[in-house]
């Protein structure tokens, strides 16, 4: 059985298409047969940061006006054959496709595939329903702050309203040591508010920078940063497994500061 | 044009369906009252597939137009056309004014009301579950939550002074009962304990324990 799941937010900058690149590759390590659709028309962000942007030939308009196979616009991934890109039209906008479309895509992707991520654009108009459309799970990402679990909220009711049931929430951004001295929303604070099931926790982590401008996602990583680890984990949970939530206490948050002093004090 | 399945009511619809799930037995039927909407056999599709998901059967569809109608008879449904459709309020008697207001069956909903939805009655309302912020509960008698409330509750709303607002956990971003306003102070940490919000008959809208708290009549 094939799951197509939404990555979405309903704001922007939370880290849905890190999310969507993470754990597609993480997925795909785990050994299922993954694709990533960007459903990002017109910003498309997910071929750079799974480093596949001067690979992309066609994308999913082409394959819906028929100018080419499905699997010709399919970007496989070198490093990671289990794993395939869809990539977006970077020169349309959201108003080119609609509903009826994805869901003939991820149709056609639902023989061949185990797991189908959709990267959602930001807000809640036509471009998030063309991404939830086809969609049978949500992971709805948001970091510890207001704004953003406001619009998380919002957009829990609207994929609830699409029949969506199984919604899982991640967290992303936590810095634990902020939330220790109550300046920023414990995970605790955000569970409360949006009452769906937690399935990860990603702390703040300059790696994931770094990663993005490399084209490189976390999970692949030599040393494997808290970041990293978190979105196994989450890939992990995703098949079904029972992993611990990782305790970000642990992780040192004055190892990169204590570092960079070292350097700075000579 | 937006798809029917897009629109507003059609969330309201899903949220009024999920919320009412315990409260009808399975394979109950369903009579849709779509006075003079225009609706077409897809639409009319969508709704009976929306209500069979709940475990609802639409069977009769009341309206008074006539392409609705066909439209329902093409699609199996039994059709009530033009003949008296269904009061859906009742009079009841206004206990501040004395007059006669129009006023619905209290509405009960279990769920979450997220930021961005909207609950209006026109009777009291009993919510088991929170009221996000970002969301408004307006009714035209009381709101009692059973929860949280942190969005915004408008009791009362067609100018009962008497009415009250309840909830486990009083942390509203506003409240208004008739005419009046209260902005509660953002305080760390508020009782834990069951408030109720009233109308004093200076006009101000109090805050009080609910234990205990009998309604001030007038």
């Amino acid at each position: 059985m094939s799951r197509a799941i939404v990555v979405t937010s309903g704001k922007g900058g939370v880290g849905k298409t890190t999310t969507s690149a993470n754990l597609g590759m993480a997925l795909a390590r785990l050994g299922h047969a993954v694709v990533v659709i960007d459903a990002d028309f017109g910003l498309r962000n997910l071929d750079l940061l799974l480093g596949l942007e001067n690979r992309v030939v066609y994308t999913a308009l082409d394959v819906l006006a028929g100018h080419c196979r499905l699997d010709q616009a399919l970007v496989k991934d070198k490093r990671q054959p289990k794993l395939a890109l869809l990539p977006a039209a970077q020169n349309r906008t959201k108003e080119s496709v609609n509903a009826r479309q994805m869901r003939q895509i991820v149709r056609a992707l639902a023989t061949r595939y185990q797991y189908i991520l959709i990267d959602c654009p930001a807000g809640i108009e036509m471009g998030f329903r063309n991404a939830i459309a086809p969609a049978t799970e949500a992971l709805v990402v948001t970091t510890p702050e207001i704004s953003a679990v406001r619009d998380a909220d919002r957009v829990v009711g609207l994929l609830e309203a699409h029949g969506i049931k199984r919604i899982n929430l991640i967290i992303n951004r936590i810095r634990p040591s902020m939330v220790k001295a109550n300046d920023m929303m414990s995970v605790e604070d955000v569970k409360e508010i949006l009452s769906i099931p937690l399935i990860g926790i990603v702390p703040d982590d300059e790696q994931v920078i770094v990663s993005t401008n490399k084209g490189e996602p976390l999970v692949l990583a030599k040393e494997m940063s808290f970041a990293g680890t978190s979105f196994n984990n989450i890939a992990r949970r995703l098949e079904g497994q029972q992993v611990k939530f990782l305790d970000l206490n642990e992780m040192n948050p004055g190892f990169l500061t204590k570092l960079r002093k070292f350097f700075t004090s000579k | 044009m937006v798809d029917f399945v897009d629109s507003e009511l059609w969330q309201q619809l899903q949220q009024r369906l999920s919320g009412g799930e315990r409260f009808w037995e399975p394979g109950t039927s369903v009579h849709l009252n779509a006075q003079n909407h225009l609706l077409d056999s897809r639409q009319l599709q969508e709704l009976g597939e929306a209500l069979d998901r709940y475990d609802l059967k639409l069977t009769r569809i009341a309206t008074s137009r006539r392409q609705t109608a066909v439209a329902a008879a093409t699609a199996g449904f039994s059709i009530d056309q033009g003949s008296e459709l269904p009061q859906l309020l009742t009079l009841s008697e206004d206990k501040t004014t004395g007059g006669k207001t129009l006023t619905a069956e209290p509405l009960y909903l279990q769920t979450t009301v997220r930021s961005g939805a909207e609950v209006r009655h026109p009777g009291s309302v009993i919510i088991m579950g929170d009221l996000n912020p970002g969301s408004s509960v307006v009714a035209d008698g009381d709101i009692l939550i059973w929860g949280r409330l942190r969005g915004v509750a408008h009791a009362g709303a067609a100018g009962n002074k008497g009415s009250i607002i309840l909830a486990l956990k009083l942390e509203p971003t506003q409240l208004r009962i008739a005419d009046s306003l209260a902005r509660v102070p953002q305080t760390a940490q508020g009782p834990t304990r069951p408030e109720v919000a009233y109308v004093t008959a200076k006009g101000d809208i109090r805050i009080t324990e609910a234990a205990g708290f009998t309604r001030p009549y007038r």
